[in-house]
């Protein structure tokens, strides 16, 4: 029997070592993608994070607060809960933070309520996932917030016959109706509404569909990565871009560290999206800067940093407001409503939604000191999210 | 007697022997994960979904020969059906259960029809196919699958009206070890059947198999019935246990990791593929957290090692251990 | 109408053509050596990995790029031959194959991880290739005209060296009968190792030449392998005129499927599947197995 008790000793050492000797310790248990094809994006959680920490030290209202990181991995909601599970009840966190995918933040939701442990959602993009819970607080965007001023600027940039071609899934559909809705709202038609298979990789069926439809202007989601590279050079491959007819997406379609590889050929291209590494502001620099001094490469940084940076200051103010007790309603009273100045620009929380509104840039991929960047040409002023104002 | 002797190492033979082993050991390494991991039973509880969907694999890969990459979706549609049932309205979770394996015997027999005609490459593509055929349905049919978002909203009742599904995962945890255990007892009887004995034969040499008038074709979707029942149960496990149905439930990934899991362990052997599900799994849990990018290749490696130099999986080292004590104790 | 068929044609050709290069070597490893190569993408992959490399961080010229990355691939594969490859040969156990194969493929994909990061790896066209090309009713990409050509010149070459040489001679003894090729004093482990690298290369020069269709990132080598499989499963193994065939329907399956009915195309790309399988048994053109 003497494989038994070493491993029932195993066992509780492992838990004793478990709780650790800060017992006075703030803990949040941050949920990214850390590794596999999204890995980038969970990094930069941990990018944004830190980068917060390091200005604003790890003590609040004087207690320590630690960041406690898993990985998310792939969309899987069962994985996800047992992390959260694992995270509330053996480590025992005070907050819960991060949720890449939409089924991870929603396999989440039901457990804060029992465990009174409130969620920030640093990115998770469908609108009705702040409804799950009264203790979700989202600081990233949701679709139809971004794709609604999209719809605005194309009818601003004089389009008449808008085709919109969307990757077959939630935030494309999503993107499409937000889109469809507020397009046709100003008097705009939609010609084409596609829906294109996630595994599609050869895209030039679609744009001869395009082609056929005679519209003067393509609007498009797909998740980043092969897909909107393939999307994006197909467009420009297949003659439509020399045609004249202009392209706009939501900015999930070019992201920062992506630009290169579209290259030259990508300037032009139009978005609309809530942060842009090039956005030019005090506040923006120092972030930057900050990420940089941490040894992070500025060039692999993305919207998933800012929306953990925020997070980070939601937590911290959560955090004072409850003294460091467990106090969910208290903590997110204390948030709802709260305004200030983000690296994107000026943001506030939502009271009724819990989401964050934010400015939304229309953008042009540009080629800036032999750099492309996505240079903000015009902002539209607090936009909230769409999706939940319309339902 | 109508079933073949269980193979009992002191050469004990009690009635019902191996199906009230099944039911014990299962029951005992509950057991010590209630009581060694108590703060990780969701850990243990999704483990033990995954099992299940390994442990049908097993029926139609370790004991029929048939080689699939599309098992999954017998899992991930038992899922989106108990979720949907559910939601619908019946919320005890032992009909919810019910529901699973039902829906996986259909799934199942639909797989067999499809896979079970051909042999090689063309039952791999077919399978293939069939799995990323319910993927794509999956992600389409958003009515009943919430398409990518994943179906949530899964609420089951308590289990016996009494024991909630909280927090701490006690309920889902012991729900999930009791349908495991009572699987498990299930096909060690079944395994050791005159059917099962046929499919085996079928495994070995088909044509031989067929000259001696076993039909094939039947045969192997009945045993994709059994296989569907069993996934259904994990399938229908996981919807009541996570509350949340997602695309990963139906997904490639998921068939070809619990292929990896089933090699592990030893196919053709139910101890091989509940040893190489749980084996495989806690490993995954621990190394992961440390090593991501590597992991892919650390399995690779596995793979590639165990197809070189230990066929039978881990059961394969079980058995030559145990070969060699009984002829130290003859 | 007419014009959108054509056009449709056009890109259903260059697709196919893409597939058609980087398939055909698993063809002629299943014809050959009976081995279902899962990991026939992965070296694909790889092939794009070497010519990206090249053409960014060494500056060398596009068609060297695909030269060096051929050679790399074929020099990188040879250890796997040796050591793991060889001991699969004609082995009917689609299971061991499946899962030393599957194995493979998972090591290199997570090496490429570690070594190249997870991001897509861009290769540059040449200013000749890149941009559309005007003929006359359309626009079509240079570089799809380019994949045509080359995949046009790779059966030519290959028919050629199957029927015409005595390489090919021997090839076609090996896979009618090895025991009786060897007995006639046909080195076959000499040539499986030739023909593995001749199968490796054409998946690498594929894997250049189609990067715009298919992009190399570390996943390619498991996302792209179904469509390989299904390929080689269709156009009957070590069939060129089958992997052709099939590389034209799966291309003009997948082409029409999505100009018309987009919102369906994975459902009906594998409910074709499906139905070609069940319909052809043996593939389009390919045989009973020996």
């Amino acid at each position: 029997m003497n494989g038994l008790s070493r491993l029932l000793l195993a066992g509780i050492a492992f838990s004793i070592m478990g709780g650790a000797a800060f017992a006075d310790a703030i803990k949040v248990g941050v949920i990214g993608p850390m590794s596999g094809p999204f890995a980038l994006y969970g990094q930069n959680f941990k990018m944004g994070i830190d980068a917060w920490v390091a200005e604003h030290g790890s003590k609040v209202a004087g207690h320590d607060v630690e960041f406690i990181y898993r990985d998310e991995g792939t969309p899987n909601p069962a994985h996800s809960k047992a992390l959260a599970q694992e995270l509330l009840v053996k480590d025992k966190v005070d907050y819960l933070a991060g949720a890449y995918f939409t089924p991870d933040a929603m396999a989440i939701a039901p457990l804060l309520a029992e465990a009174k442990t409130p969620l920030v959602v640093m990115n998770a993009a469908t609108s009705s996932i702040t409804t799950k819970s009264p203790y979700i607080v989202r600081t990233s965007f949701t679709m139809w917030q971004n794709a609604v001023p999209a719809a605005k600027a194309a009818k601003a940039a004089g389009a008449k016959k808008v085709a919109i071609a969307v990757s077959d899934y939630g935030p494309g559909i999503d993107a499409l109706d937000g889109f469809k809705k507020t397009f046709e709202g100003e008097g705009g038609s939609v010609v084409e509404s596609i829906r294109m298979p996630l595994s599609t990789t050869d895209f030039g069926p679609i744009m001869q569909r395009i082609k056929d439809s005679g519209a003067d202007m393509i609007f498009t989601f797909l998740p980043s990565g092969p897909p909107t590279l393939g999307f994006v050079k197909a467009y420009i491959d297949n003659g439509l871009k020399a045609q004249g007819v202009k392209l706009i997406s939501t900015g999930d379609v070019v992201p920062d560290p992506d630009l290169a590889a579209i290259g030259d050929a990508g300037v032009g291209i139009l978005s609309t999206y809530h942060y842009s590494v090039a956005h030019d502001s005090p506040e923006n620099k120092a972030f930057l800067a900050q990420i940089a001094k941490d040894g992070a490469k500025v060039g692999e940084v993305t919207m998933t940093a800012v929306a953990a940076y925020d997070g980070a200051r939601l937590i911290y103010k959560m955090i004072e407001a409850t003294d460091g007790k467990r106090d969910p309603d208290k903590a997110l009273a204390a948030v709802k409503g709260m305004q200030w100045t983000s690296p994107r620009g000026p943001v506030s929380i939502d009271p009724e939604t819990r989401h964050i509104t934010q400015n939304v840039y229309l953008r042009k991929v540009e080629n800036v000191d032999g750099k492309l960047v996505n240079k903000e040409i015009e902002t539209y002023k607090d936009q909230p999210d769409w999706g939940l104002e319309k339902h | 007697m109508s079933l073949a002797p269980a193979r009992f190492p002191m050469g004990l033979s009690i009635p019902l022997g191996a199906e009230l082993a099944a039911l014990a050991a299962v029951g005992l390494l509950g057991v010590v994960g209630y009581v060694v991991f108590p703060d990780d039973l969701a850990f243990l509880t999704r483990l033990i979904s995954i099992t299940l969907l390994v442990l049908s694999l097993d029926l139609v890969t370790g004991y029929c020969g048939v080689a699939t990459l599309g098992q999954a979706a017998l899992f991930g549609v038992a899922a989106y059906a108990a979720g949907n049932a559910c939601i619908a309205g019946l919320t005890n979770p032992f009909l919810l259960l019910i529901v699973g394996m039902l829906a996986g015997v259909v799934t199942g027999i639909l797989s067999g029809l499809l896979i079970g005609r051909f042999r090689g490459l063309q039952q791999l593509v077919l399978s293939i196919a069939f799995g990323e055929l319910v993927a794509a349905l999956a992600n389409k049919l958003t009515p009943w699958t919430g398409g990518s978002d994943g179906l949530s909203g899964i609420t089951p009742a308590p289990v016996f009206g009494v024991f909630d599904f909280d927090l701490y995962g006690r309920t889902p945890y012991w729900l999930s070890v009791g349908t495991l255990a009572i699987v498990m007892a299930a096909l060690a009887a079944f395994v050791r059947s005159p059917f099962s004995l046929t499919c085996e034969a079928i495994r070995d040499d088909d044509l031989r198999a067929r000259m001696i008038g076993l039909a094939v074709y039947p045969r192997l979707i009945a045993m994709y019935a059994v296989s569907g029942a069993v996934a259904g149960a994990g399938g229908a496990l996981t919807a009541i246990t996570t509350g949340v149905v997602g695309l990963d439930s139906v997904s490639f990934e998921r068939s070809a990791e619990v292929l990896v899991m089933l090699v592990l362990g030893g196919a053709g052997r139910l101890w091989g593929a509940l040893m190489g599900a749980i084996l495989f799994q806690v490993f995954e849990h621990y190394v992961t957290t440390s090593n991501p990018y590597s992991w892919l290749a650390l399995v690779g490696l596995m793979l590639i090692a165990i197809v070189v130099f230990a066929p039978g999986g881990l059961m394969r080292g079980v058995d030559l251990a145990r070969r060699r004590w009984m002829r130290r104790r003859a | 109408m007419a014009l959108t068929l054509l056009s449709l044609i056009i890109d259903a050709v260059s697709y196919g053509m893409a597939l058609f290069i980087i398939s055909i070597g698993l063809s002629i490893m299943m014809g050959l050596m009976r081995v279902v190569n899962l990991a026939h993408g992965a070296f694909a992959m790889i092939g794009g990995y070497f010519a990206s490399y090249a053409l960014v961080s060494l500056g060398a010229p596009y068609l060297v790029a695909a030269l060096i990355a051929v050679i790399g691939t074929i020099i990188v594969s040879i250890p796997f031959e040796l050591l793991l490859y060889r001991r699969i040969y004609r082995k009917s156990d689609s299971l061991t194959q499946l899962l030393l194969t599957i194995g493979i493929t998972f090591f290199i994909i997570g090496v490429m991880n570690f070594v190249f990061g997870p991001t897509v790896k861009p290769i540059p066209l040449p200013p000749w290739l890149s941009g559309p090309v005007d003929i006359g009713f359309r626009m079509v990409p240079a570089h799809r005209i380019f994949v045509v050509i080359c995949g046009a010149l790779t059966a030519l070459a290959l028919w050629v060296l199957f029927d015409r040489t005595d390489f090919g001679v021997r090839l076609r003894a090996a896979v009618d009968d090895s025991d009786m090729a060897e007995s006639l004093g046909i080195r076959t482990d000499v040539l499986y190792l030739l023909t593995f690298a001749l199968a490796v290369g054409l998946a690498a020069f594929g894997g250049v030449v189609g990067a715009e269709l298919l992009p190399i990132e570390p996943y390619y080598a498991l996302r792209y392998m179904v469509i390989f499989l299904v390929v080689v499963s269709v156009g009957g193994a070590g069939s060129i005129a089958g992997a052709l065939a099939a590389s034209f329907l799966l291309g003009l399956a997948d082409t029409t499927g999505k100009y018309f009915m987009p919102e369906y195309g994975d459902f009906f790309f594998y409910a074709a599947v499906i139905a070609i399988v069940f319909l052809f048994p043996n593939g389009l053109l390919g045989r009973e197995p020996a």
